[in-house]
């Protein structure tokens, strides 16, 4: 864990980069794209990096889509990036599950978008919740019994704009009463990108909501807790000394760099500023910054 | 018979969460930091509050506490009744179940206050203003004043009233009914509340969320009808309105709306405001001594001459421990006796019964 002050990105120490590094880890928002709009030049960088002959793996804690609708997003954005080289939160909790053999026959209840219900699926777990109980409400006049399903293994919460009290009911008796329930949490950024104009409560405002009600921690599988990293590590056999984590975010994605042990650039075409990351009270020193991944080009260029 | 006079939980000092100490059982304790600045009657009520840790490798980060004595079972019930001026009572698992008065209640209030004690009834239950509970134990055939009750709805305006809370500020609430009602008793301005619960919100690009600049604090307790617009208006407030208070009326994880199961309670919705805005509120209701504070002013009664009795373990009892005065646990709530005794648990109350009536039947007994 560096304490060295960051470090502006250079012709120089790009270059040293560029040869020491195999692999590039991208956030998204913030980073390739800011809502629907894709950041200047991002696809232009892209392209010279896997002209390189770089690996490029795209890590995202939000998981409000599938691996495959983002691929789609990509897409429509001009960029072609296979599903298997993006990792969303959403697809982390189902290998999560996958990785800890939990079994097919206990289902999951969702707190979050259809991203986390399709994942789940498509790992061959049983799913349920997720938008579908965005309109549930209860009758409190019947004063009747909320029942929930006794085979529920494991919750999992991610952003949830549609999230109501149904819901926290629902997890919180599945956490609170079924023997050995696990509380799985996507990610618990305070922030998410739903709309370009301004800032909305991210994850971490369902999974907190949880917290309170159940007075249990979860088990966070998005950045900056290293399971994604040490999933991808192990599926693409990489070293963590060739690889450089680039992101917008310093207490997600640097310290997930950092936690795992690799390059780390901050971009400032995020939610992060220059005076954020050189405030004295910032103990998150990335390697590197640039003002955004464009620079790369940049800098080689010149 | 054992007295604990100051309470050995009650940690007064600020920098204590932030020391290293360790447990010796894991444990549901809650400590609570909330800084009163500037408010003399909350200046010595601060207390921290410790949020245990469970990380993935964090089983060392545990505090060690001095060993106390453990709660004895009632057995001279007068010797209790004749050491204090004032009894206060929760409500839910110790007078009324859900809709149901518990056996025995209304003989044992009559009983107390024959004997000259005042009784005050403390519930974290924001849910009815004072007025609304006063018909609540009126249709229970329960002969209780309004003003012997104390809400955290009611908590809320008169910690509002207590910090001079300017008229021409406004408050956003995310809860229900009974703070809406304590907010106007008291002069205050209020947006939000259960209307709220049905504004729908579209997320697409060009949409911007607009909110009250005049909102000057927001109060967030139990919420029915609980969703992502709240949650983004309180968030805006809190982030953007230069001083905006972050206010709860409790963190109580569940709480028992009917009396045959646990449903999630305002712990959940205060969690969301804090992962969302990252400040930790200041909490009016239990185990805060907020309440305390204000009826032992309001009645002009000293601490050591009130007796709290609770089913709870993190709200009531340690609201009385951290109050300074003596506490009865009842078993008639959420509390078992295996839970109270459990190595699990350091909460401790000074003594514990099955149910208040136990005063009566407990006091034929020793005669």
């Amino acid at each position: 864990m560096s304490s060295l002050q960051s470090q502006a990105l250079s012709v120089e120490n790009f270059k040293d980069v560029l040869d020491s590094v195999e692999a590039f880890l991208f956030d998204c928002d913030g980073v390739i794209w800011k809502g629907d709009q894709l950041i200047d030049a991002a696809s232009q960088t892209l392209d010279m990096l896997r002209h390189k002959g770089k690996k490029l793996v795209f890590v995202t804690n939000n998981s409000w889509k599938s691996r495959s609708q983002y691929a789609e997003k990509f897409k429509s954005l001009g960029i072609s990036v296979s599903p298997d080289e993006i990792f969303s939160s959403s697809f982390a909790a189902a290998m999560y599950l996958k990785v800890n053999n939990f079994p097919t026959q206990n289902k999951v209840y969702v707190i979050g978008g259809d991203g986390i219900l399709d994942e789940l699926q498509l790992a061959g777990f049983t799913a349920f919740g997720g938008p579908g109980d965005a309109d549930k409400t209860i009758d409190w006049k019947q004063n009747g019994f909320f029942e929930h399903d006794k085979s529920v293994g494991a919750v999992v919460v991610g952003i949830d704009p549609k999230i109501n009290y149904y819901k926290l009911q629902y997890g919180t008796l599945c956490i609170r009463e079924n023997p050995g329930c696990l509380f799985i949490a996507t990610n618990r950024d305070a922030v998410g990108h739903m709309t370009p104009s301004q800032e909305w409560p991210g994850a971490g405002c369902m999974v907190a909501a949880m917290c309170g009600s159940t007075q249990k921690e979860p088990v966070v599988v998005g950045k900056p807790s290293t399971f994604m990293m040490d999933f991808l590590l192990e599926k693409f056999n990489l070293s963590c000394s060739k690889m450089c984590m680039v992101g917008d975010r310093l207490d997600t994605d640097i310290l997930f760099g950092q936690n795992a042990g690799c390059k780390t650039l901050l971009v400032l075409s995020g939610c992060t500023t220059q005076s954020d990351l050189q405030d004295p009270s910032n103990n998150i020193q990335p390697d590197f910054y640039a003002s955004k991944i464009s620079d790369m080009l940049d800098l080689l260029g010149a | 018979m054992m007295l604990r006079s100051s309470s050995t939980i009650a940690a007064t000092s600020v920098g204590v969460c932030h020391t290293q100490r360790l447990w010796s059982h894991s444990v549901t304790l809650n400590y609570r930091l909330s800084q009163f600045a500037g408010n003399p009657l909350l200046s010595n009520s601060a207390f921290v509050k410790w949020k245990r840790n469970i990380g993935s490798s964090n089983k060392n980060n545990r505090f060690r506490m001095a060993t106390k004595a453990l709660a004895q079972p009632l057995q001279n019930a007068d010797e209790l009744i004749d050491s204090v001026e004032t009894f206060i009572f929760d409500c839910d698992g110790v007078i009324w179940k859900g809709d149901s008065l518990i056996e025995g209640v209304p003989e044992t209030l009559d009983m107390l206050r024959s004997k000259g004690k005042r009784l005050v009834f403390v519930t974290n239950n924001s849910t009815k203003s004072r007025k609304q509970y006063g018909k609540k134990f009126e249709t229970l055939g329960l002969n209780v004043n309004a003003e012997e009750i104390f809400a955290s709805s009611f908590a809320v305006a008169a910690y509002l009233k207590s910090i001079d809370f300017p008229k021409d500020k406004k408050v956003y609430v995310i809860g229900e009914d009974g703070i809406l009602k304590e907010l106007e008793l008291a002069g205050y301005q209020y947006v939000g509340g259960p209307e709220d619960g049905g504004k729908k919100i579209e997320l697409k690009p060009g949409f911007l969320m607009e909110h009250d600049e005049d909102v000057g604090a927001v109060v967030v307790g139990f919420d029915r009808y609980f969703n992502y617009y709240k949650v983004q208006y309180g968030t805006l407030c809190i982030r953007e309105n230069p001083g905006c208070l972050f206010i709860a009326t409790n963190r109580d994880a569940v709480t028992h709306l009917t009396d045959a199961q646990e449903w999630a309670g305002g712990g959940s919705m205060v969690g969301a405001l804090v992962g969302s805005t990252q400040r930790e509120p200041l909490v009016v209701g239990k185990p805060s001594t907020f309440m305390m504070d204000y009826l032992a002013n309001e009645f002009g009664i000293s601490k050591s001459q009130i007796c709290m009795v609770g089913d709870r373990l993190d709200t009531d009892i340690l609201f009385g421990q951290n109050g300074g005065c003596k506490t009865l646990l009842v078993l008639s709530g959420v509390t078992t006796l295996p839970v109270l005794q459990s190595p699990n648990n350091s909460i401790q109350p000074d003594f514990y019964t099955n149910k208040i009536s136990d005063f009566l039947s407990l006091k034929a007994a020793a005669v």
